[in-house]
């Protein structure tokens, strides 16, 4: 960990001529950098010099604006085959696609700081198992944890089923090690006790989507350039997926694109686009569907919608019930137990039912939203109004802030509306997400849906809620890979007293020198109803490793392992290993097979990480980032998959991949994209045509339009709306901190910048509270809403926040949160902001832990508090640390 | 290290001088770097060490090497008025700014601790910051080439956008009206050496 006070360098060392240049992308956000490393030896001390002749650039310093400079923060010094190694890194300056201009955000830019360097605070990353024997974690052998681990684990499925068997692990972190987690936990141990990072069960994040047939990641880069209208929905690219927004966004705003935002805060990105012509849909939380149908409604009144796609790409009513064996039951809005509630049988029918609700009159709607009204016709107009014949060419694009707070009515609204815009399948008409995390998931088994136990009756069974089911005492194991689950889940603090009182409460602890002791021990605290904890990470989390493991396994991470993984635009590229992993670190896909070969399951023999890809290819077949093709042509070569995919270097190549008749390779650049020509004669050879690639994921290829009742969601957002003196309480990422900041901690300067989380409130609030910036704050909440249970029901209607209320299945919990005032014109007035997950201060213990009905996400970004001032900050009276200017100067 | 920055108590040109090979930059680092953690208590110190208080004797070693140059008197700056100077050198990067912001602020010179001195040049990617400068603010930015925003207030710290470090900043003494740049914290964009180019 760092303090907040930083020194900063004065100069820097310059990577010599022959330095070896090893190339990769960055490891943070979605959009996925590529970045070069510049490599040499300490030792000799040949450093390079700042004459063009001299450095591994090829340039004179001082360099031009734009230039390969070298920030100290660019500056590492690492481990290489045992030898101390200078290691700069910066974005590639020669890359042609994603950051075409060599720019990098702050997070990417300073990733050299996320190297282990026992110099720097990074200094303690996890080196060796760990066990905690006698309640402190001790330095174990990779051999007694993997035994122990593995005979407890195969104890608790024989034993106590399957399902108590939990597995909560990250979704993204590369290919290779998230086929070895899902082939071991869905394939082999076969557990629904089992889902990602960011849900509690392993569910469609964007359900709307998924029912309209827009796949999440369909547009390219490109498209998001040359929309001319574009829609932003709940996230702001210049914060959170930087050089999306600097070389992409920010450059279609320059040819006079009209970008809209919907989002309660005016940070930068939003600034701009204001500055530049555009408009802020500056809406209260949770009111996104109003202000949506309310911009369709007015589309639809004028007569704007897109007739012709309409006709061509909108199934009629029979394409709507038009089903595969199982008739119209076998679309997913009729699994999702509200039958009737948003199928329609076309572009009338939904027209019909969107102009009969009341709340979606443009004044009805900006009154909740507390929006002015004028932005709604506006945004209608900017949209989908020809001018001389000829229609705007609109973009829609959506992020968590969006579809976390009402998660499936607003996926079903903003499909709608991307429909009747004519977005979805065209160059510069497109829909999709701005992501979050990189896209690095690739499945080694199926989700055993069927051995889930929750349901909805007489429909389709829900994967089961990892979260109500460990807080019900059903999971005996826990396998935690890389994810804090605590602080990342709503109601973080219920969820915290809950493993305290399964793991550190139980009477079961590890107070033995003996192997079998220790077995015999924990396999007594899984039957005895607690629970025991295994966690691989890069650092010593608090506290699921910190507190509750009872095993903790060293992983090896970014750098230290070649790995491959798609971004934004489903590009794959390499992740070349440049440095030695800390101690005895290993990546996850090494850990998971030591376990599974222990547990005895076959198919784990991998020698190195090319050889988890090369088998994981084949399942990666039809799916957005398809890259079997690229191990067909290895191999034809006589290569790895892993040298393949590595000499596209940072261009890398777009998902799915395809061969061509000469047996060179050719990527998408947008799925769903109806203006593509493919091959007459069919895919030949190994490549898979599907419908994504020409048509939508439908069930016929079209897409379908859905209503989206508000009712579905009113009676959460009338309970929860703020009452007497609360305030409305969201949270998001901070351009500055990457995720719960597990390397962000450890960097001396943007701890600097963000010390401690912090609260964004609007000055009249702060003013009624007497709060002034840097007051340290106490942020708390006695009616937190929690599910006790799994949900209850038996009727449709007990699936809705008022049916469980009903039933006594929801308790209303205390949390409290500290934070540091942050008083500013940037966010709207009745709403507070906070840090999503620093993991001292989590901002989700504020929010229901309550899911959504329909899609059984969270809606994380909804929830109210009380704020009070405790008293005074370090960073109120001092001006090292921290910043209180506001995030939209322009 | 010594050795160079003596060479740097004048102006320099803004090439650096060929000698460097003999002198690779990674040493000077190392050496700073050492110097920097065996020295506990200077180093937490040493950012407010820029004004006539009692700290600043205890990095006499950091300000010494840097030209002390006469860039304003504290009588003729007005408000929210910036006034533009070069330093360390007269080589590419070295634009900077003073100004009185009419509020205290970290490195802040003259009674009320409010006159402060930077470099001009964003440290993301060299965007020229000149004429960015918001009083209501106290900010430099945003920057025409990736918006990032820097506050003045607080030694430069970056409030939004994709710099890797705070803007570079120009310590200052004050000698009776004369103001001096004697110093500059944070590598300027461009350079590898803020006193070698």
């Amino acid at each position: 960990m760092s303090t907040p006070y930083y020194i900063p360098e004065t100069n820097v060392p310059l990577p010599p001529k022959g330095a070896e240049v090893i190339t990769t992308a960055c490891d943070y956000c979605i959009v996925a950098c590529g970045y070069k490393v510049y490599r040499w030896p300490v030792a000799g001390g040949h450093d390079g010099g700042p004459k063009a002749e001299q450095n591994a650039f090829d340039a004179d310093f001082p360099v031009e604006a734009l230039g390969p400079w070298v920030a100290p923060n660019q500056h590492n010094i690492v481990l290489h085959k045992g030898e101390p190694n200078h290691v700069v890194i910066i974005p590639d300056k020669d890359t042609k696609f994603v950051n075409t201009d060599g720019d990098s955000s702050l997070r990417g830019g300073c990733i050299a700081q996320k190297c282990y360097n026992p110099q720097t605070p990074t200094r303690d990353r996890l080196k060796s198992p760990m066990m905690r024997i006698y309640g402190i974690l001790q330095p174990v052998p990779w051999d007694f944890a993997l035994d122990i681990a593995a005979a407890v684990g195969n104890y608790v499925r024989t034993k106590h089923g399957a399902n108590a068997y939990g597995v909560k692990t990250y979704s993204y972190q590369y290919i290779e090690n998230t086929y070895a987690i899902t082939k071991y936990a869905l394939r082999h141990v076969n557990t629904a006790n089992f889902t990602f990072h960011d849900t509690p069960s392993d569910v469609s994040s964007t359900p709307g989507f998924r029912d309209a047939g827009f796949d999440n990641f369909a547009p390219a880069y490109e498209d998001w350039m040359n929309a001319e209208t574009l829609l932003i929905c709940g996230t702001d690219p210049y914060e959170t997926k930087t050089i999306l927004w600097t070389q992409w966004i920010m450059k279609g705003i320059q040819n006079g694109q009209k970008c809209i935002m919907m989002n309660p805060r005016r940070t930068a990105g939003v600034a701009y686009a204001e500055k530049n012509g555009g408009l802020w849909l500056d809406v209260n939380l949770g009111t996104d569907l109003l202000v949506v149908n309310a911009i369709a409604r007015v589309i639809a009144e004028n007569g704007w919608q897109d007739a012709d796609w309409i006709k061509n790409w909108v199934n009629n009513k029979w394409g709507s019930s038009s089903g595969f064996g199982q008739g119209t039951r076998n679309t997913p809005w009729q699994w999702r137990t509200t039958w009737g509630k948003f199928q329609t049988k076309g572009y009338d029918d939904w027209k019909k039912w969107l102009l009969a609700q009341d709340e979606f009159k443009p004044e009805a709607a900006a009154k909740i939203a507390g929006i002015d009204v004028a932005k709604i016709y506006k945004a209608a107009e900017w949209m989908a109004k020809p001018k001389g014949g000829k229609r705007p060419k609109t973009s829609i694009m959506i992020e968590k802030g969006f579809y976390w707070s009402n998660n499936t009515g607003n996926t079903m609204a903003i499909s709608a509306l991307a429909i009747i815009v004519g977005a979805g399948g065209r160059p510069g008409q497109v829909v999709g997400r701005a992501g979050g995390h990189q896209r690095g998931g690739q499945r080694g088994g199926k989700y055993p849906r069927n051995k889930s136990p929750m349901k909805v009756p007489g429909r389709r069974r829900r994967a089961l809620d990892t979260d109500t089911w460990t807080m019900s005492g059903h999971t005996r194991f826990a396998h935690v890979i890389g994810t804090t689950w605590i602080q990342s889940m709503c109601g973080s603090q219920q969820l915290s007293k809950r493993f305290e009182e399964l793991v550190v409460a139980n009477p079961h602890q590890i107070r033995s020198y003996d192997k079998q002791d220790i077995i015999d021990t924990l396999k007594r605290r899984a039957d005895s109803g607690g629970m025991v904890v295994i966690n691989q990470d890069i650092y010593l989390v608090d506290p699921i490793g910190n507190r509750y493991a009872d095993i903790i396994f060293p992983a090896a991470t970014w750098g230290e392992e070649t790995f491959m993984r798609a971004n934004g635009e489903r590009r794959l590229r390499l992740y070349n290993k440049f440095y030695d992993p800390p101690g005895e670190a290993k990546p996850d896909w090494w850990i998971i097979a030591e376990l599974a070969k222990r547990m005895g399951f076959d198919g784990f023999d991998w020698q190195n990480s090319n050889d988890v890809a090369e088998e994981s290819a084949r399942f990666s077949r039809g799916s957005r980032k398809d890259f079997n093709m690229i191990k067909v042509a290895a191999r034809r070569e006589g290569k790895t998959l892993h040298q393949k995919l590595g000499e596209f270097g940072t261009n890398g190549i777009q998902g799915p991949v395809f061969m061509q008749d000469d047996g060179t390779l050719i990527g998408t650049n947008r799925l769903h994209d109806t203006t593509r020509v493919l091959p007459e004669t069919g895919p030949a050879a190994g490549n898979v045509f599907n419908k994504k690639l020409t048509h939508f994921n439908s069930q016929t290829g079209r897409c379908n339009i859905e209503k989206s009742p508000w009712s579905l969601f009113s009676d959460y957002w009338e309970w929860m709306k703020p009452k007497g003196n609360e305030l409305w309480c969201t949270s998001g990422r901070t351009n500055e901190r990457w995720q719960s900041g597990f390397d962000d901690r450890r960097r001396p300067y943007i701890v600097q910048r963000w010390p401690d989380n912090y609260v964004e409130m609007h000055p009249d609030d702060a003013k009624q509270r007497g709060i002034e910036s840097g007051d340290m704050l106490m942020v708390y909440s006695d009616r937190v809403p929690n599910l006790k249970e799994t949900t209850l029901g038996v009727e449709g209607s007990d699936y809705s926040f008022s049916g469980q209320m009903k039933a006594g299945n929801v308790e209303l919990t205390r949390a409290a949160v500290t934070g540091v005032a942050m008083v500013t014109r940037h966010i709207k007035k009745g709403i507070i902001f906070m840090d999503f997950l620093h993991t001292s201060q989590p901002a989700n213990a504020l929010e229901g832990r309550v899911v959504d009905w329909i899609s059984g996400n969270y809606n994380y970004k909804m929830g109210v508090a009380k704020v009070k001032k405790i008293g005074t900050s370090p960073y109120k009276n001092s001006f090292r640390s921290m910043s209180f200017a506001p995030r939209d100067i322009t | 290290m010594t050795k160079h920055l003596q060479k740097s108590s004048k102006s320099l040109p803004s090439k650096p001088l060929p000698s460097k090979k003999d002198h690779p930059a990674g040493k000077c680092l190392m050496s700073r770097r050492q110097m920097l953690f065996t020295s506990g208590v200077a180093t937490a110190t040493v950012m407010v060490a820029v004004s006539s208080s009692p700290e600043a004797a205890k990095v006499p070693a950091m300000v010494a090497t840097y030209p002390r140059k006469l860039i304003a008197k504290l009588s003729q700056l007005k408000t929210d008025k910036p006034i533009g100077f070069e330093y360390p050198d007269e080589g590419a990067f070295a634009q900077s700014m003073v100004v009185k912001l009419g509020v205290a602020a970290g490195g802040g010179i003259g009674p009320k601790d409010d006159v402060v001195a930077f470099n001009y040049f964003c440290t993301h990617q060299g965007g020229d910051l000149d004429g960015t400068y918001k009083g209501d603010t106290k900010s430099l930015g945003a920057c025409p080439l990736h918006l990032s925003t820097y506050d003045l207030t607080r030694h430069g710290i970056l409030i939004s956008g994709q710099a890797y470090q705070s803007l570079p900043q120009v310590l200052l003494e004050l000698d009776g009206d004369d103001i001096y740049a004697v110093g500059v914290f944070g590598l300027i964009f461009g350079r590898y050496d803020n006193l070698q180019g």
